[in-house]
């Protein structure tokens, strides 16, 4: 075999092989998915929504605890996260610029996002580095002679951010906060601790609260099959919720780009 | 119809009815065009932007196979066969049909695997031929001297004149029979511009040489044909002093004088 | 009027800004703080010490830690092939039309929360894993696989992202001298992405030794070290996930803290590495 045959050997069977990952690749998710929608259909039903949790063995037990928990924790999150994140991002990008402490942050934030959930723990401080991170990124887009503009008609900064350059990366802002909800709204792990109250969840909610993802890991690993089941319909819930977000949000991504 | 001046030299290339038409395009890039490309001349094409130049030279190495959905129509002979054809040996022809581009493309290796790459590719593996034909293509492309001392050194430490020398020195090491050049010097400074001109006139005595240039000053400097293209179509082929001087069609005239382009 | 307004604004989002530096600063703290008596108590033997004994009062992190490198490791080893082929397909193989559906897809599997790749992984992998290799089916083995799926497709992502800045005049320079695609792969693209591709492989191996839930349901929680990768075994994670609601005592408190706070500052090494090593940021915009 001539050497260049033995190029094109070679560069077939990658070539295979890279598909075959790719497959791979599809094939789990496929079988994640079609696992979830199948066992999770199956176990849906309206008094999903509307039973209380109940003791294994009862066949009337539902979600709805753990739906409105899960609901109030993440718009808790939301709710400092979300203005937290963008002064912190608007600070970056309008202010601290590309200085030495700007850049600190930066960076700081950036690890904090990949940093273990478990012990970074409370839901709200995840979500602030990923809407820190995506507000500055989106408000740098902004062309600076929009802000330009602005100030030569003497405009004071705050109007000229508020005004201007939030309007312009609405969008992207927008995006940024939808897919820090999906990620926050899909830990598990700092909220196992419970009766690791003050320091970490500094919250005022001193009634321990059903999360939806907590119910799904203690429903889950039960050796109860109604409960398991109840783990099936909440996991579906919760990946639909999430993935929906996921999925307006770069449709949203996907729209600004195309302008 | 193309003014077409006889060639007296023997052809390397011969043009047919070409015609090219982009993937998700309506209508032909290129129109029905017939050119003969004479063997060990400098062959320049001009013509305003978008007038398929570039789209013809990238025919000739089928480049544009890397990207999916491009179709051609007609022949383009080259050594007595169609190399148009589903058929064609593709690396084959590339080893044969070398190309220069834009900007200088120095590969992430050091100086001498750059100008090694495509004998390796070829398997040529003996360490004593390698050696002397990277001296060799580097000698020839007139970099030898400024380099023999650090061919272990990346290559991207070199000047944009120097890298472009690189990649003129790493096309020629595999000797082939036609030289592409696509706007060589559009992203160099003028000195070494006037090197790279220099080097392809050079050159000539070895390959046959197709140069796109939006540079018509460049052309007439260089070239001994000029092809003028536009909207797709070729106007008119003749030896360089005469497009220049006395062109034989009236929109060659306009063009060459500036009224549009 | 204005001014004022502009200097409340601004030190507002300055302050908040500055607040996340003290955040990561105070949960240093915090961990350290109630980490203090366990590192009185067992000092250095915290970490080569094998025996975790609750019940005796006894403490030592080594197969947590081994847990926690293994599973990681073997998730490393059979997600960077993957992940390359995946990135290969993406970027030079697959038709115009399959490059955003497939992406997509390869996308969406990072935002699947993990807790649902734990109750698949459980459910559907484990019995697998016991049928072909015996064993109790939760083991070393499955949590090393089901990380390897959770960390591919970050990694493929970012691995095709990086491919992807490759110029196309030096792929067209590679190509033009008669090169095969995985010629040019190997000698142009993999290597002018070197930076990229090594930076985000580390990176994932920062988020993966962090990794909790998915491994929670298929590791085990058996503080044993073993060389049997049937075995179910544990992690660093799994054990806090397990452990905490559970510790009675401050010694197992301040233990679980150190563990706490051991993982912190191995993830933050490894992502800080692969940041300021490999993953310069490119500035955006204006």
């Amino acid at each position: 075999m001539t050497h260049t045959q033995k190029r094109i050997l070679i560069n077939d069977i990658v070539m295979a092989l890279s598909t075959l990952s790719a497959i791979i690749g599809i094939g789990f998710l496929l079988w994640i998915l079609g696992v979830l929608v199948t066992n999770g259909l199956e176990a849906l039903s309206t008094t999903i929504f509307t039973a209380e949790g109940a003791p294994p063995g009862n066949s009337e037990g539902g979600l709805k605890h753990a739906l409105i928990g899960q609901l109030i924790l993440v718009s808790y999150a939301a709710l400092f996260g979300v203005p937290l994140g963008i002064l912190a991002g608007t600070y970056l990008s309008e202010y601290g610029l590309k200085s030495k402490m700007a850049e600190t942050i930066r960076d700081i934030s950036d690890i904090m996002m990949s940093a273990p959930s478990i012990v970074i723990g409370a839901f709200v401080y995840a979500m602030i580095p990923i809407i820190l991170r995506t507000t500055d990124d989106m408000l740098q887009l902004v062309p600076s002679t929009l802000r330009e503009a602005a100030f030569a008609l003497g405009a004071p900064k705050y109007k000229v951010i508020i005004q201007v350059v939030y309007r312009g990366a609405k969008a992207g802002i927008l995006t940024g906060v939808l897919l820090g909800v999906a990620r926050v709204a899909g830990e598990t792990a700092p909220l196992l601790f419970t009766s690791f109250n003050d320091n970490f969840l500094n919250t005022n909610m001193n009634e321990p609260m059903a999360s939806l993802t907590v119910t799904i890991y203690n429903y889950a690993t039960s050796p109860y099959e109604d409960w398991q089941q109840l783990g099936w319909a909440a996991a579906f819930i919760l990946s639909m919720f999430i993935l929906t977000l996921n999925i307006i949000g770069r449709l949203f991504l996907l729209k600004r780009k195309g302008r | 119809m193309a003014t077409i001046v006889e060639i007296t030299e023997p052809k390397a290339l011969e043009v047919k009815d070409f015609e090219f038409t982009y993937a998700k395009a309506d209508a032909p890039s290129i129109k029905k065009l017939s050119m003969p490309i004479a063997r060990h001349n400098i062959t320049a094409l001009i013509g305003p932007s978008g007038c398929g130049k570039t789209t013809l030279l990238r025919s000739f190495n089928r480049i544009h196979d890397l990207y999916p959905g491009n179709k051609y129509e007609g022949e383009i002979i080259f050594k007595d066969r169609n190399i148009l054809t589903p058929k064609e040996d593709l690396i084959k022809l590339r080893i044969q049909i070398g190309m220069i581009f834009q900007k200088p493309t120095a590969f992430p290796m050091s100086i001498f695997d750059n100008v090694a790459y495509g004998m390796r590719l070829q398997g040529i593996k003996n360490k004593t031929e390698l050696q002397g034909r990277v001296e060799k293509a580097l000698q020839d492309a007139a970099i030898w001297g400024e380099v023999k001392d650090r061919l272990k050194h990346d290559a991207n430490g070199l000047s944009g004149g120097q890298q472009q020398r690189l990649c003129i020195a790493r096309a020629i090491a595999v000797e082939p029979e036609v030289l592409l050049f696509d706007e060589p010097t559009s992203a160099l400074d003028p000195i070494s511009t006037g090197g790279i001109e220099e080097l392809i006139v050079e050159l000539r005595e070895r390959v046959s040489i197709i140069i796109v240039t939006h540079n018509m000053q460049q052309a007439a400097r260089v070239s001994d044909y000029t092809g003028f293209m536009y909207l797709g179509e070729l106007v008119e082929l003749g030896r360089t002093e005469e497009i220049f001087v006395t062109p034989r069609e009236r929109l060659t005239e306009e063009y060459i004088t500036g009224k549009f382009g | 009027m204005n001014n004022i307004v502009d200097k409340i604004f601004a030190n507002s989002t300055k302050f908040i800004a500055f607040g996340v530096l003290l955040l990561v600063a105070w949960i240093f703290a915090v961990l350290f703080e109630h980490s203090l008596e366990s590192i009185k108590a067992f000092g250095f033997s915290f970490i080569a010490d094998d025996k975790w004994a609750p019940n005796l009062e006894k403490f030592g992190a080594l197969p947590a830690i081994y847990g926690s490198v293994v599973s990681t490791f073997l998730a490393m080893i059979l997600a960077v092939p993957v992940a390359i082929g995946i990135a290969i397909f993406l970027s030079e193989i697959a038709h115009a039309k399959l490059k955003t559906p497939v992406g997509i897809s390869i996308e969406l599997l990072a935002a699947i929360p993990s807790v649902i790749y734990g109750m698949w992984g459980l459910f559907y992998f484990v019995p697998i894993i016991r049928d072909t290799f015996g064993g109790v089916g939760i083991s070393m083995l499955t949590a090393g696989i089901v990380l390897s799926i959770m960390i591919l497709p970050f990694m493929a992502a970012v691995t095709r992202d990086a491919m992807n800045t490759t110029p196309d005049i030096l792929k067209e320079s590679a190509y033009a001298l008669g090169g095969t695609k995985w010629d040019v792969i190997k000698d142009i693209i993999i290597p002018y992405a070197k930076a990229g591709i090594i930076g985000s492989f580390i990176l994932a191996l920062g988020r993966a030794i962090g990794e909790t839930m998915a491994v929670t349901f298929v590791m085990g929680n058996v503080h044993k070290i073993s060389t049997d990768l049937r075995d179910p075994a544990t992690s660093i994670p799994v054990t806090l996930a397990n452990e905490f609601a559970e510790a009675d005592s401050e010694l197992y408190y301040s233990s679980l803290f150190e563990l706490s706070l051991l993982l912190l500052i191995i993830s933050f090494t490894i992502i800080s590495i692969a940041k300021f090593y490999f993953l310069r940021r490119k500035r955006v915009g204006a």
